[in-house]
């Protein structure tokens, strides 16, 4: 009954409003109106509420470019706030820990798996996603997918509690310059973006953006400057009609955040797709990349090189529809500690990751479909794993969505879980295994009125063979990264959305979970926070988003957040932020936006290295389009 | 910085008191009244118009509109005609259109049939990537479009400056 109540605001705000009438105004309007100023007229994006239903049965959540570009983030990692499905708990100025379903923390947050464009950020090196170390523009988002759960067949290993799937626009939609700055005190970012059309069938888009963060006050973590400036350029085009498509982009990547004199990162990408069209009922794509990153940051040199071809047949026959495909990826790495005495042995190596997958949706009736997938993977360190996952989809109308599913999944092991040593205090783990997991969920999604969506998941998940940090011996050295805890989490996820009225939308999302976790027979785990993180309970988001005006829009978001479930002890916190931006023409908007705003600092993470605290932060800026 | 910042909340404030909130429309509604309006910048091979009977507006495959084009092409006129709504399900019976509006998971096989005759397709990107000779986008809110002007040409179409001067592309 728990998950009602919070609906009980929506419900009630959305009975005021009379969505037809204000159309019925509108349209009068338009008969009269010329094309030019047609051109000019705002419009709530229909899709917004009128979207036909996704018909994937997992647990989705997607934001929007408009809700990108009408809240207050500047970063990617803030704009990830706006997903009820994902915890995002600030580290640093620009580091974030970000996981779904649990296991939220620099060191534990291994199980949630994030693309751009298809390609992957989640580096095999240490098994963690290094936020910082991206930084699209976000007006050229399209849209952000979070998948809370499996990833199942399509995304395969380690998309183990999760998927954050991020596209671009295609640079046909980008055409056009962009230019936008910010300023406040504690952050200025600029960017800048140029597209344009290449002969009758093509486009492309070049930016850059930079980003300077200041230096946020010290938190449980080491008093650290964590002052960061950064920025990234790149480029992306897309080429062809309807039966060949052919996107190629890249980025360029360079920040100087400094803790010792000589610091940098930089990181570089190139990507090539190719969607062919093999008729009505079929289609296949080939994609390749390359990325590339290099970091010395307090000492400690990384590298890693990864090169990932994939291939993926799509086939509608009768019931049935087929997704298969097949992948090699190899990645090599360079880890070199100057900071401590830890080390990988090898120091560099060349890793192989095989993998091949196969889907059927099966539409058993017109409203009900059993999609059946496996994934075969085998890595360098871990022979052939086979990741089943069935689900079911009743789809009795347009509007509404029942799902279920039961999926394996697995986080293969890293570098550092398999090759990690200090001799002889820590040796090598070689009976390193994958961690394993058997996620069982359920869900709802759909519109129960044209002016409202829900969904709501529940998800009950079984694991096995979890990271432990052991005593071999009685004294605490030797130390060895084992397998040696099992446990279960469930938890529930729900959120929906209101067009309350034409001009004012609202949305809600709640999420809970509780994990339940104990070592096998007489195992011993020193670092129990850096397997199974440090997770609210519970949190809950919420946005109102305005339009007052034809110039004037209004956003607003709160989110509360349960106190952190493992030592050191981060209390709970709500906090508010928004933004207010008016359309001074048709080109220029100048907007003031705030996060944080109800408390001058607050406590996110607990990370006892680098934990700062997040603090409140101002700006003003604007967007000018041409 | 502090006075900008002053200059700045003041200009909100006034706005906001000089307009009182308005009902925004839908991308959908905006679409609708610019495909009949379409016909004025447009010329079509003198051929392609019979006697004086009315200018076909059709939407082929799926119609995202409803009732939407019949309301947005009441009092419409160019020429002297008025504007007809025809639904199709195909390319079938499309060659007396002057304006189609093509959607669905045929739009790739339609657009290819009425390429070489004298229809002015049109797509829209929240519906696929296919692309007519006219295909919507919203950029920064507003529903704007990219023109294929060599397809445009190729069949028998000119497009005014005006309109291509309000595309956000145009190839060809």
């Amino acid at each position: 009954m728990r998950i009602y109540l919070f609906l009980a605001p929506v419900l009630l705000g959305a009975s005021f409003g009379s969505p037809a009438l204000a159309q019925q105004l509108a349209e009068q309007d338009l008969s009269s109106l010329s094309i030019e100023q047609l051109a000019q007229l705002p419009v709530t994006s229909a899709s917004k509420t009128e979207e036909p239903l996704s018909q994937a049965p997992a647990a989705l959540y997607v934001v929007t470019a408009h809700d990108i570009e009408n809240s207050g983030a500047t970063s990617l990692p803030e704009a990830l706030r706006l997903a009820p499905n994902l915890n995002v708990q600030q580290v640093t100025a620009s580091q974030y820990a970000i996981a779904a379903r649990g296991f939220n923390g620099i060191q534990a947050g291994n199980k949630l798996l994030v693309l751009i464009d298809g390609r992957s950020i989640y580096t095999p090196l240490a098994d963690n996603v290094t936020w910082e170390l991206h930084q699209p523009l976000l007006e050229d988002i399209e849209q952000i997918e979070v998948i809370s759960g499996p990833g199942g067949t399509l995304y395969g290993p380690n998309a183990v509690n999760g998927v954050v799937n991020i596209t671009t626009k295609s640079a046909e939609d980008t055409i056009g310059g962009l230019l936008r700055g910010t300023a406040g005190a504690d952050e200025r970012t600029a960017a800048a973006r140029y597209g344009f059309a290449i002969g009758s069938a093509g486009a492309m888009r070049i930016y850059a953006d930079y980003d300077d963060r200041e230096g946020l006050p010290r938190g449980i973590g080491a008093a650290i400057d964590d002052h960061s400036r950064s920025w990234q350029g790149g480029f992306r085009s897309d080429f062809g009609g309807a039966d060949d498509r052919f996107t190629m982009q890249g980025d360029l990547f360079r920040s100087t955040d400094k803790m010792f004199a000589g610091d940098h990162t930089s990181a570089h990408n190139l990507l090539a797709r190719w969607t062919h069209d093999l008729g009505r009922s079929a289609s296949f794509q080939i994609q390749s990349y390359y990325d590339w990153y290099k970091s010395e940051v307090t000492l400690v040199d990384q590298s890693l090189e990864t090169w990932d071809n994939e291939a993926q047949l799509n086939v509608t026959t009768g019931p049935h529809q087929i997704v298969a495909g097949a992948g090699v990826r190899t990645t090599k790495d360079r880890f070199v500690n100057g900071l401590n005495a830890f080390e990988l042995n090898p120091e560099s190596r060349r890793l192989w990751v095989y993998n091949a997958f196969a889907q059927d949706r099966f539409n058993l009736t017109t409203d009900l479909a059993l999609i059946a997938g496996v994934k075969l993977e085998k890595s360098s360190f871990v022979g052939w794993q086979v990741l089943p996952n069935l689900r079911l989809a009743y789809q009795p109308n347009a509007r509404a969505l029942f799902w279920a599913a039961v999926s394996k999944a697995v986080r293969t092991p890293s570098r550092i879980d398999r090759q990690l040593e200090l001799l002889p205090l820590v040796p090598p783990s070689t009976d390193f295994m994958s961690e394993k997991l058997v996620a069982f969920e359920a869900g709802y999604r759909g519109q129960p009125a044209s002016w409202l969506s829900l969904s709501v998941n529940v998800f009950y998940n079984f694991y096995n063979d979890l990271r432990t940090t052991e005593s071999l011996t009685d004294q605490v050295f030797p130390i060895e990264l084992l397998n040696g805890r099992k446990g279960t989490t469930y938890g529930i996820e729900a959120w929906g959305k209101a067009q309350v009225t034409p001009w004012w939308r609202l949305s809600l999302g709640a999420t809970t979970l509780h994990k339940s976790f104990h070592l096998v027979d007489d195992r011993t785990d020193l670092e129990p926070r850096n397997s199974l993180g440090a997770d609210p309970h519970w949190q809950v988001v919420g946005s109102s988003d305005m339009d007052l005006s034809r110039k004037l829009k209004l956003t607003l978001d709160v989110r509360a957040v349960s106190p952190l479930d493992l030592p050191p002890s981060v209390p709970g916190y709500v906090e508010a932020g928004g933004r207010i931006a008016y359309d001074l023409n048709d080109e220029v908007e100048l907007f003031v936006a705030a996060r944080n705003l109800l408390h001058e600092t607050h406590e996110e993470n607990g990370d006892p290295n680098s934990a700062q605290l997040a603090k409140r932060s101002v700006y003003a800026g604007t967007r000018l389009r041409f | 910085m502090r006075r900008r910042a002053l200059i700045f909340v003041s200009a909100i404030g006034a706005a906001m008191l000089s307009s009182s909130a308005q009902a925004e429309v839908t991308d959908l509604e905006v679409k609708a009244a610019f495909l009949p309006r379409f016909a004025r910048y447009v010329t079509w091979p003198a051929a392609a118009w019979r006697g004086d009977q009315p200018v076909s507006l059709c939407v082929i495959g799926d119609d995202p509109f409803g009732n939407l084009l019949n309301q947005s092409i009441a009092g419409q006129q160019v020429d002297g005609r008025n504007f007809v709504v025809k639904r199709l399900s195909s390319a079938a019976g499309a060659s007396d259109c002057a304006i189609a509006f093509v959607d669905g998971s045929r739009t790739d096989e339609i657009l290819q049939s009425l390429a070489h005759q004298p229809v002015l397709t049109v797509t829209d990107s929240r519906f696929g990537s296919e692309r007519g000779i006219i295909h919507f986008v919203i950029v920064g809110g507003r529903v704007r479009f990219s023109i294929n002007n060599r397809q445009a040409r190729e069949d028998g179409l000119t497009i005014s400056s005006r309109l291509l001067a309000l595309a956000v592309g145009v190839s060809g």
